[in-house]
């Protein structure tokens, strides 16, 4: 009896310092994650953004990492057995894909 | 003579001290003082908290060194990210001017989707950017504030996420409502950030 009491006073706070751990790991947001609207990219006017500026650079690259998996997605869904070699991209092929379609 | 003075005033001092000490006491116990939320302070109390809350968060921020590459491109996708999943209930997000935690947590959170001299609050910094501001943040963030509802997001976030956040923190106030959403919006392939 003595024994199972003592188990539970140590699982209880294991339990709880668990979940709490969990609560902030970003993967379990994951979940409800929104994708980024990069459409509203092209509403926006171009001659007043600038590319040094780091929040227009942030924007690149995460619509950048989008396009790449929308891309991805339809090669997929076209049966494209050619794409073995997609995931060794390097970094800049990946940027450079998409930037012509954005504008 | 003078001495004898010197302790009749010293037991003045020691009785006042002791009534006043009695009751402070009686009225901690007596329950008259309002907590409810929606019963704000009286500007003395609110002065008092306030002047204590912003020299203690000095204070123990003067040491706090701020990287140098706060303004990057990868720091803001990051903070983001985090941002929005654990702030904007309280602090809001372009586009919102409300919230059920704005509207009743007492004191109200500060809308930091506006500068620091525009969100109502008296603190370091007249803006958002300068060190002593950025600091604050930072501890802030960290630390959080007891009795106002500000968690401190230390124990379950490292020293480079919260300074993730607060390199965002410092372009919110200019991002509109599609740049915040690109900015925020957790990709599936998102979790490399922290």
């Amino acid at each position: 009896m003595k024994r199972q009491s003592l188990s539970y006073f140590v699982a209880l706070p294991a339990l709880l310092l668990a979940l709490s751990a969990q609560a902030h790991d970003p993967k379990e947001h994951m979940k409800e994650a929104q994708a980024p609207d990069c459409a509203a990219m092209k509403d926006m006017d171009h001659s007043k953004m600038d590319m040094k500026d780091p929040v227009m650079q942030a924007m690149m690259k995460k619509c950048m990492k989008a396009m790449h998996k929308d891309e991805e997605g339809s090669h997929e869904a076209h049966g494209d057995k050619g794409q073995t070699g997609h995931g060794n991209h390097d970094e800049k092929a990946d940027e450079k894909k998409p930037a012509k379609h954005q504008h | 003579m003078t001495s004898f003075k010197f302790l009749s005033c010293f037991k003045c001092l020691a009785v006042a001290a002791g009534v006043a000490a009695v009751t402070g006491v009686g009225f901690l116990y007596s329950g008259l003082y309002p907590m409810g939320a929606d019963d704000h302070h009286n500007d003395l109390t609110y002065w008092a908290l306030e002047t204590l809350r912003e020299r203690s968060i000095a204070r123990a921020s003067n040491d706090i060194e701020v990287p140098t590459d706060l303004n990057s491109s990868e720091r803001l996708l990051a903070g983001g990210a985090d941002y929005n999943d654990m702030c904007t209930g309280c602090h809001l997000k372009p586009g919102k001017t409300e919230s059920d935690f704005t509207l009743g947590l007492y004191p109200a959170p500060p809308n930091l989707t506006l500068t620091g001299d525009r969100h109502g609050h008296e603190h370091a910094g007249d803006t958002d950017n300068d060190d002593e501001a950025i600091k604050r943040q930072f501890w802030i963030i960290k630390h959080g504030i007891k009795a106002s509802g500000m968690p401190a997001w230390g124990p379950g976030h490292d020293d480079q996420r919260i300074w993730n956040m607060v390199a965002f923190l410092q372009r919110l106030p200019e991002l509109s409502p599609q740049q915040y959403q690109i900015l925020t919006a957790r990709g599936a392939d998102d979790a490399g950030h922290h």
